[in-house]
């Protein structure tokens, strides 16, 4: 018996070194590998600031600066209303119809701005209507309408349709105001 | 020296992976035209919106009150639904009743677990040419068509089982 285990720790003490080789060996693809995951991260790194760039370069080219316009809708605290459609028109052509599903909905409530449009438009007066479809107080359904003239300049313009709570008088509040 | 091997073995597997990657841009492109995306209002009162289920296998499945083999595809997937939901399936009932209510007393009827979409407006079902009802339409996990079926029979239905699994595992 204990010659057995003698020949056995021997032979085990002799495969030492190759079993060191064969990690030696193991380490060097690895290594490899890593660095060649190091290398492909980062080129779908750059292909994604690559991709950004082309998205705003685009942008800059669809909607220059000039006539562009952009209008933007957020809630504040939402209790009293549950938005489920958005229309807005300018100079009364409908240019978005939006429904909102719950995962949308929270996004507001949480804080989220949405684009709900992007255009363009010449400079002078303009006027942007928005419509707002849901449910108000007591689940009852809900439509509200708001207007805002817009005087387009040279700049880009961006307008806010924020839905929030007019606590004294338990009712939604509509604003429509113009980012300077 | 010995880097030398290595830098090389780096740049013939970095060539290979792009090769890889050609190939699976021309497979995803192969696979099929991504699907358009939507939002309707449901009978339940809630709005969905299809590009929110991207991740997910999606079936639409197009129906209609007057349309007698409607129902049948309606029970097949709800059947679906229960046994594959909890691994990314996800069934979407497009109704093109002109009647919301007509739809509701069917689905009701027939014990409909999914969300029944109403396109009175017919501006969804225009879009995936559901001419003839009901109309299946298989959506993979990165929002691709991968299959459209009619009213299935026993064999037909083998094969959208088949269809259904190897999308699911994908």
């Amino acid at each position: 018996m204990k010659t057995a285990i003698i020949i056995f720790l021997a032979a085990l003490a002799a495969s030492m070194p190759a079993l060191a080789d064969e990690a030696a060996a193991t380490a060097g693809p690895s290594d490899e590998r890593s660095a060649l995951d190091a290398e492909v991260q980062g080129l779908r790194r750059e292909v994604v600031d690559l991709n950004r760039d082309l998205f705003m370069l685009e942008e800059d080219l669809l909607f220059p600066a000039s006539t562009q316009v952009a209008v933007f809708v957020s809630m504040d605290v939402g209790t009293f209303f549950a938005l489920d459609s958005v229309q807005l028109k300018v100079d009364d052509k409908e240019v978005s119809n939006y429904l909102y599903t719950d995962r949308e909905q929270d996004a507001l409530k949480r804080g989220g701005v949405q684009r709900l449009w992007l255009g363009n438009l010449k400079a002078g007066e303009h006027e942007v209507t928005a419509f707002f479809t849901g449910k108000g107080p007591h689940e009852r359904d809900y439509k509200r309408g708001t207007t805002l003239k817009v005087e387009k300049g040279v700049g880009a313009k961006y307008v806010e349709l924020k839905i929030s709570d007019k606590v004294s008088q338990l009712q939604p509040e509509f604003v429509v105001r113009v980012w300077e | 020296m010995q880097t030398r091997p290595h830098r090389r073995g780096a740049r013939s597997r970095l060539a290979f992976a792009g090769v890889l990657a050609a190939i699976g841009l021309a497979a995803s492109a192969a696979e099929g035209p991504s699907a358009p995306d939507f939002a309707l209002a449901s009978t339940s009162g809630s709005n969905y919106r299809l590009s929110e289920y991207r991740g997910e296998v999606v079936a639409l499945v197009f129906w209609a009150s007057w349309c007698g083999d409607c129902r049948r595809e309606l029970e097949r997937f709800e059947r679906l639904r229960r046994t594959y939901g909890n691994v990314g399936f996800v069934v979407l009932g497009v109704n093109l009743d002109q009647e919301p209510a007509r739809a509701s007393a069917l689905a009701g009827a027939a014990g409909i677990g999914f969300p029944i979409l109403l396109d009175s407006a017919k501006d969804v079902s225009k879009t995936y040419r559901a001419d003839d009802l009901p109309l299946i339409v298989l959506i993979d996990r990165h929002g691709e068509i991968r299959a459209r079926h009619q009213a299935l029979d026993e064999r037909e239905e083998r094969g959208l089982l088949v269809d259904l699994r190897d999308l699911i595992d994908e």
